[in-house]
């Protein structure tokens, strides 16, 4: 995390992580690895002796140690042997003025990856230090296995902006000059405008794939109701229609799969019957019946009168989705004609007055749950 | 509910259900058909059942929801048993006053009786009502009796004995003779014999046997298979159930359509409660014989009524008709032999195995026998459902029991049939009712639609209409039907447009011979009949649209305008607060107000607002202007 690289770094002015500590108790060969180093990007630090190398080791927990054989006071064998306590993962690399095969062998039992003999040309050293970072990464991984905590958590954005807080409290005392803090601000900024629409994406994704599950259950209940049966097919439909008021596509494809009827078939029927909508229906159904007899008393005025209020032609859903308008032949309630149907009320010849206040207390029903 | 094993435990039941009820003590029922429902009765039992709460009687008076009673348009409809009370219009204010008025002190509510239209007597009886005086309610009476929803109230009146009665008392060849004898024809529309269709299934060598109940009733303006479904699903599945065992079926579908919700609740409730009571399942009433049902719901396809399209619907495929080179009868649903018939035909058969068949072929004309149900609807003043006996007139059930046409307008045409019916005029409407005489009228009885019609329908429009609606409802499988269907819908546009050419009639009617000639099913060789009768009894109105771009009725919406006389307008401006895109203004200068026919859509309901005294809203034909004499 960035912020917390940042932290880190004005605590310990010395760096953080170094890639490369050197221990040798000749001066021009700890400077001279270090510049060839360096030079090379590797970020290196050295130490005189034992001791101080191997605090320096535990300080800045470095992927690679040079450590030198031969050395006044604590010997480069006893180091290496520390090392690897501090650390394990951390990768030794043996610098001898004697090489003798016997000395190699020993300083690779305890746990050195590679020995140098002096004197070396900058381009063995350089090869050395690649193969050991290698073997530090491999080692890393292989001893410290892949966290298994919980994944990092998007941070919510409230958070992050007290953190933000924090840190910039962080440099106030610190006394950074206001630019940087600026900077910092507008970081902070964007990464918590990041932040929220990841967030908002995943929950978007989320909340997706639970209204689909929840449909796909429920049409798996319905489907178990009716035995499994491929004759079922029609009535499955009828129920998936009037539990979501509408025939989704993964739903259809769901109950192709469990009936073990092509997709096709599905569609064929659901496009045969008046009774399904492959698209969103409104929260509210309008239907006026065009039965003789309502259509004979008047039918078409009424239609007219509702398209008019509505400003949707039958068989649209207005831009609210709180109306879905539809034709019906017969409702059999032709001693009311005309009549029109909203749910499960009846209005039988109703005036447009009677109609405008009928529909705008569907309105204000709407509304009410979104203010509570 | 303890299951009945036999025909005494049905009886006892029986016995026992009505030793339970005071025939004395007084009910309050409530129509609660869906007519009656859109017309808030649910309200009103609701308050009822306050108000008797209330008073502490709810022990002392029963209510029932009832049924549909027919007479819709006047719902909700209360009746008060055993007097037979009949109030109209029923509003949950005036429950108070019933309950003590009626209820307690046993006094008449005027105001909310039946008031004949012409007299202007109040009637209090409801079977003294002219509506239902001059109905045969064989199938509907019972309706009014029993709660759709209790299997108790049926088997009360003598439900189930007809079941009984043919399982332990005759063979299934006996059951089916006498359905042969009854003379009883299929009440779809077609009015195939029963009997004959039964035994043809029956005969048939492939096993299993189905028997289908078809409640698709897709034909807009009629709800009969509604009503009886909904008020008394209990006479339609014993005669199911009864068809199942003359015809050796153990198995029987109920098809009926989605948009028919409390169909489908009532006919759910009473398959659960008549299984339990073992008139369902293995061993009916300890017979041998097993019978089960099950519901399918269509999901609006008129055409899904044709029968073998309908065994398609059940078999889950498309609701498409197939060709019928052998009869469903034979190869009907899953290729096994299937014997479908209408909701009224099924409720009848009980009626002909208790009655007999000579009494129900005493019914009626010589070639159709028993009652037949008709929606009446349309500008008529009674609207409802009757139910006459095969025979009587157009004439008789429009004047007498419709009451005639409202506000003394002149009544054109009685439509039958559906859109595979026709119209018939007004100089033959003392043609009987019956299968044969209709169909040479040029109509049919189809399943029982009886749209009446007055000055004010347009002819060419109601053609217009039914095909429109058959182009929309053909499946698309055949030509003919597809693209002939298309093709009128096309010139009948032009011609309530006012752009019809000299020629279109002509083309109409070869059009239509082509598609009685070569449409696959019913549906296309019957589509024809709204537009050939219309030209047959009123091609002038045909011309007048065409040569005169003139609409006589003032229908078509392009061949008229409204406009405000200001001669007469008032200046009130209600017209103008109802109209749905302002297209009324005022003119301040004159104190009238104006149409802006740019803006008008011709919903006509500033024609519907303004005041009768008044009267100040025309329509005629567009660009006339009216300005003041």
């Amino acid at each position: 995390m960035y912020l917390d690289e940042i932290t880190q770094s004005r605590q310990e002015p010395a760096g953080s992580r170094a890639d490369v500590v050197v221990i040798d108790d000749e001066d021009s060969m700890c400077e001279g690895c270090r510049q060839v180093l360096e030079a090379d990007g590797y970020h290196t630090l050295t130490a005189p002796d034992g001791p101080r190398g191997l605090e320096l080791v535990q300080q800045v927990h470095p992927r690679i140690v040079l450590v030198d054989l031969r050395m006044p006071g604590m010997s480069g064998m006893d180091v290496l042997a520390k090392v690897s306590d501090i650390d394990p993962a951390i990768v030794s690399i043996v610098i001898t003025g004697y090489a003798s095969i016997e000395s190699a062998v020993q300083s690779m039992k305890i746990g050195a990856l590679d020995f140098l003999a002096k004197p070396f040309r900058p381009e063995q050293l350089l090869d050395s230090v690649r193969r050991g970072m290698e073997a530090s990464r491999t080692r890393e991984q292989a001893v410290a296995p892949p966290q298994m905590e919980a994944p990092p958590r998007p941070m919510e954005a409230p958070d992050a902006a007290l953190r933000g807080l924090e840190v910039i409290g962080q440099y106030y005392s610190l006394g950074l000059g206001k630019r940087d803090l600026l900077d910092e601000l507008r970081h902070l900024e964007g990464e918590a405008q990041f932040l929220a629409e990841t967030l908002g994406r995943i929950k978007e994704k989320e909340q997706v794939l639970l209204e689909v599950v929840t449909d796909l259950c429920l049409v798996d209940e319905m489907i178990a109701r009716h035995e499994y049966r491929k004759s079922a097919l029609l009535q499955i439909l009828l129920d998936v229609q009037t539990r979501l008021n509408w025939l989704p596509r993964h739903a259809l494809k769901w109950i192709s799969r469990r009936l073990k009827v092509p997709l096709a078939s599905v569609y064929t029927i659901a496009n045969f019957y008046e009774a399904f909508s492959l698209v969103p229906r409104g929260a509210h159904l309008v239907e006026i019946c065009t039965g003789t007899a309502c259509h004979v008393r008047g039918a078409s005025g009424v239609e007219a009168t509702v398209t008019a209020i509505l400003g949707i032609e039958p068989g649209q859903t207005d831009a609210e989705r709180l109306f879905t308008l539809k034709t019906v032949h017969c409702m059999g309630c032709c001693a009311l004609a005309p009549v029109i149907k909203i749910d499960d009320r009846y209005f039988s010849n109703p005036t447009m007055k009677e109609l405008q206040k009928v529909f705008a207390s569907y309105g204000q029903a709407k509304e009410q749950p979104c203010q509570s | 509910m303890p299951k009945l094993n036999s025909a005494a435990d049905l009886e006892r039941l029986r016995r026992e259900i009505n030793a339970a009820r005071d025939p004395r003590r007084r009910c309050i029922t409530v129509c609660s058909g869906t007519g009656c429902l859109a017309s808030r009765s649910q309200e009103v039992v609701t308050a009822l059942q306050k108000e008797l709460a209330g008073r502490g009687l709810q022990d002392k008076i029963d209510l029932r929801r009832t049924g549909c009673y027919g007479f819709c348009e006047q719902g909700p409809i209360v009746v008060i048993e055993p007097d037979g009370s009949c109030y109209l219009r029923a509003r949950p204010k005036d429950v108070p006053e019933i309950v003590s008025k009626t209820l307690l002190d046993g006094q008449v509510i005027t105001r909310l009786l039946y008031e004949d239209p012409q007299t202007h007597q109040r009637i209090g009886r409801f079977e003294d009502i002219p509506f239902y005086k001059h109905q045969k309610r064989l199938l509907l009476a019972a309706n009014a009796m029993l709660d759709p929803k209790r299997i108790d109230d049926y088997i009360a009146i003598g439900g189930y004995s007809a079941l009984a009665k043919g399982l332990f008392k005759m063979k299934p060849e006996r059951v089916l003779d006498q359905v042969k004898l009854s003379g009883l024809r299929g009440r779809g529309g077609g009015g195939f014999p029963t009997g004959k269709k039964w035994e043809t299934t029956r005969n048939a060598l492939d096993e299993p046997k189905y028997v289908i109940v078809n409640a698709d009733e897709g034909d807009p303006g009629a709800y009969m298979d509604r009503s009886l479904l909904e008020g008394n699903p209990h006479s339609v599945l014993e005669g199911l159930i009864l068809g199942g065992y003359a015809i050796g079926a153990s198995e029987g579908f109920i098809y009926v359509r989605q948009e028919y919700p409390l169909a489908v609740e009532n006919t759910r409730l009473a398959l659960a409660q008549a299984e339990e009571y073992g008139l369902l399942g293995r061993n009916i009433l300890g017979s041998d014989f097993d019978f089960t049902v099950r519901i399918h719901r269509g999901a609006g396809a008129f055409v899904s009524g044709e029968s073998s399209a309908l065994m398609s619907s059940i078999e889950g495929r498309v609701g498409e008709p197939r060709p019928k080179y052998i009869h469903t009868a034979v190869k009907g649903l899953w290729d096994k032999p299937s014997c479908l018939n209408n909701v009224e035909t099924w409720a009848n058969v009980p009626l002909i195995i208790n009655h007999g068949a000579e009494w129900f072929a005493g019914l009626g004309t010589k070639n159709s026998k028993g009652t037949k149900i008709f929606s009446l609807v349309g500008k008529v003043n009674n609207t409802g459902l009757v139910e006459v006996p095969m025979g009587m007139t157009l004439r008789q059930i429009v004047y007498d029991i419709g009451g005639g046409v409202p506000g003394g307008k002149r009544l054109k045409a009685v439509q039958t049939g559906g859109p595979s019916g026709g119209v018939i005029p007004e100089s033959m409407l003392d043609l009987p009712v019956d299968f044969d005489e209709l169909y040479q009228a040029g109509s049919m009885m189809g399943s029982g639609g009886l749209i009446v019609m007055d000055e004010d329908t347009c002819m060419v429009d109601m053609a217009r209409y039914y095909v429109d609606f058959l182009a929309h409802e053909s499946c698309g499988k055949c030509v003919p039907c597809r693209e002939g269907l298309r093709q009128m819908l096309h010139i009948l546009n032009r011609i309530t447009v006012g752009e019809g050419k000299e020629s279109d009639i002509e083309l109409l009617e070869e059009l239509s011979q082509f598609m009685q000639e070569a449409a696959l099913c019913a549906l296309g060789t019957t589509a024809p009949n709204p537009v050939l009768s219309t030209i047959r009894h009123f091609r002038a109105e045909y011309e007048d649209h065409i040569r005169d771009k003139r609409c006589p009725a003032g229908v078509c919406k392009s061949l008229i305008a409204y406009t405000i006389n200001p001669d007469v307008c008032i200046g009130c401006g209600t017209c103008a607060k109802n109209c749905p895109t302002d297209a009324i203004t005022k003119d301040e200068e004159r104190d009238v107000y104006l149409i802006d026919q740019d803006q008008c859509i011709k919903c006509g309901s500033c024609l519907a607002v303004c005041p009768p005294k008044v009267r100040a809203i025309v329509k005629g034909p567009p660009g006339v202007v009216l300005e003041r004499a």
